[in-house]
């Protein structure tokens, strides 16, 4: 079943997409429908992190979230987070840390800490970012880098 | 392509209606969505209707002197991050930050995770220590139920055809500790679970457990044998070990009997030092 265009912002641009089903998955509409490869499809049941976006601001699991439950939302991706000065940030992190191997997991990565920063702002958080960090996986077990990143944010922090 | 249809009513009586209007088991409550879509992809769900709570005005978070109403559809993150929740409930911010990952919390709810009544919920035996109740609202207006009461099993509840959770009440914010084992220490399921509260009005402890099914209960008999906001260091060992003797633990796929009761004399005893730490703090 259907129904009524779906209308979105993503990456700052207004979107509306025609007939997809109820039951589609952001991270379908976002991968297939508009061409946003960049979120990656990696468990699909809400346990490695791959598909994290943010919508109105918050990390959001996009294999668990039902398109049309975010009608109407902001969707981030990695293709658009380098336009927030925080995800810009970020992604200049990971790249002098290196922090990739296969690079499947990094959007995740890239998004969910873009995220946390975001939430918790500059004053605040870093004692349980690493532990806010478990939801994203890396298979090639590259971790070590992605603390390097991490830890970079943190002694940068303003 | 989908055998349903998501309705995303505006307001409570429309939802209502929803329920009130379908036959028995077509229609599907989505609150957060992070578990029910399993059963809505598997195929497993028998429903032909989606009714998703997004619109209600749920998401809500009220503190009344000492009791805190959540409402059921408020993200479990949000509820984390209520600065109150930490300092005085530290019990339910511990169990909070135990389920999933942060980006599931941004969608997991509190309503959801009642309604779904999972074995393995960490939330459900922090509630029942707290001695939290659930508001539900249905077709003949609205009652408060128990959490104990509420969960009846391993994914059945007390919650009738034609009704809704429309918020969890928290009589009082409590000492409270919740302690836990698993494989990793987050975004993973609890073997064995400890929920511990000291009631400063009542002047009793709540010790309730989890992990392994059929529910998360409460375990009076060693609340019994602790007593005061600071118990003796042998009745915390005499409770410990009532509990390992005598809770009605048993094995599942994902630990053996003899393990949780291992396990569960340590967590107790760390939940309560926990407990005494805060009362002297408060």
């Amino acid at each position: 079943m259907t129904s009524p265009p779906l209308r979105l912002s993503v990456n700052g641009r207004p979107v509306a997409v025609e007939a997809v089903p109820v039951s589609e998955r952001l991270l379908d509409t976002l991968r297939w429908r508009l061409g946003l490869k960049g979120t990656k499809e990696g468990c699909r049941t809400g346990g490695c992190g791959a598909c994290t976006v943010l919508v109105d601001g918050s990390t959001t699991l996009s294999c668990l979230t039902l398109a049309h439950e975010v009608e109407g939302s902001a969707v981030t991706t990695v293709e658009g987070v380098g336009d927030d000065p925080v995800g810009a940030r970020v992604q200049a992190a990971f790249a002098a840390a290196g922090a990739v191997q296969c690079g499947y997991c990094t959007p995740g990565f890239v998004m969910a800490l873009t995220g946390l920063l975001k939430e918790r702002g500059p004053a605040d958080g870093f004692d349980e970012l690493l532990d806010d960090l478990a939801g994203n996986l890396c298979r090639c077990t590259g971790y070590a880098s992605i603390v390097r990143a991490v830890t970079a944010l943190r002694e940068a922090r303003p | 392509m989908a055998s349903y249809d998501l309705l995303a009513p505006a307001t409570v009586d429309e939802a209502l209606t929803v329920l009130r209007v379908s036959p028995p088991g077509e229609v599907a409550v989505l609150a957060g969505g992070t578990d029910l879509l399993f059963d809505l992809e598997g195929g497993r769900s028998p429903a032909r209707h989606v009714l998703s709570l997004r619109a209600l005005p749920w998401r809500t978070l009220v503190w009344d002197g000492p009791t805190l109403t959540i409402g059921s559809t408020l993200p479990l993150r949000t509820l984390e991050n209520d600065p109150g929740l930490r300092a005085r409930i530290p019990g339910l911010y511990a169990a909070v930050r135990a389920v999933g990952s942060v980006a599931l919390r941004h969608r997991a709810t509190l309503g959801g995770n009642l309604g779904r009544s999972a074995p393995s919920s960490d939330l459900v035996p922090m509630l029942l220590a707290l001695d939290a109740e659930v508001e539900l609202v249905g077709p003949a207006g609205s009652r408060r139920v128990s959490v104990d009461r509420f969960v009846e099993g391993s994914r059945r509840t007390a919650l009738g055809p034609a009704e809704l959770i429309r918020a969890v009440r928290i009589p009082e914010a409590r000492p409270s500790a919740y302690f836990l084992q698993r494989v990793r220490p987050f975004h993973d399921i609890s073997h064995m679970a400890v929920a511990v509260a000291y009631s400063p009005t009542a002047q009793r402890w709540r010790v309730a457990i989890a992990g392994f099914p059929p529910r998360p209960i409460l375990v009076p008999e060693a609340e019994a044998l602790l007593r005061g906001p600071r118990p003796a260091a042998e009745d915390v060992v005499r409770a410990a070990e009532a509990l390992a003797l005598h809770a009605p633990i048993v094995a599942d796929k994902r630990a053996s009997e003899e393990y949780r009761r291992r396990l569960v004399r340590p967590l107790l005893e760390r939940g309560v030092r926990a407990c005494a730490r805060e009362g002297v703090r408060a």
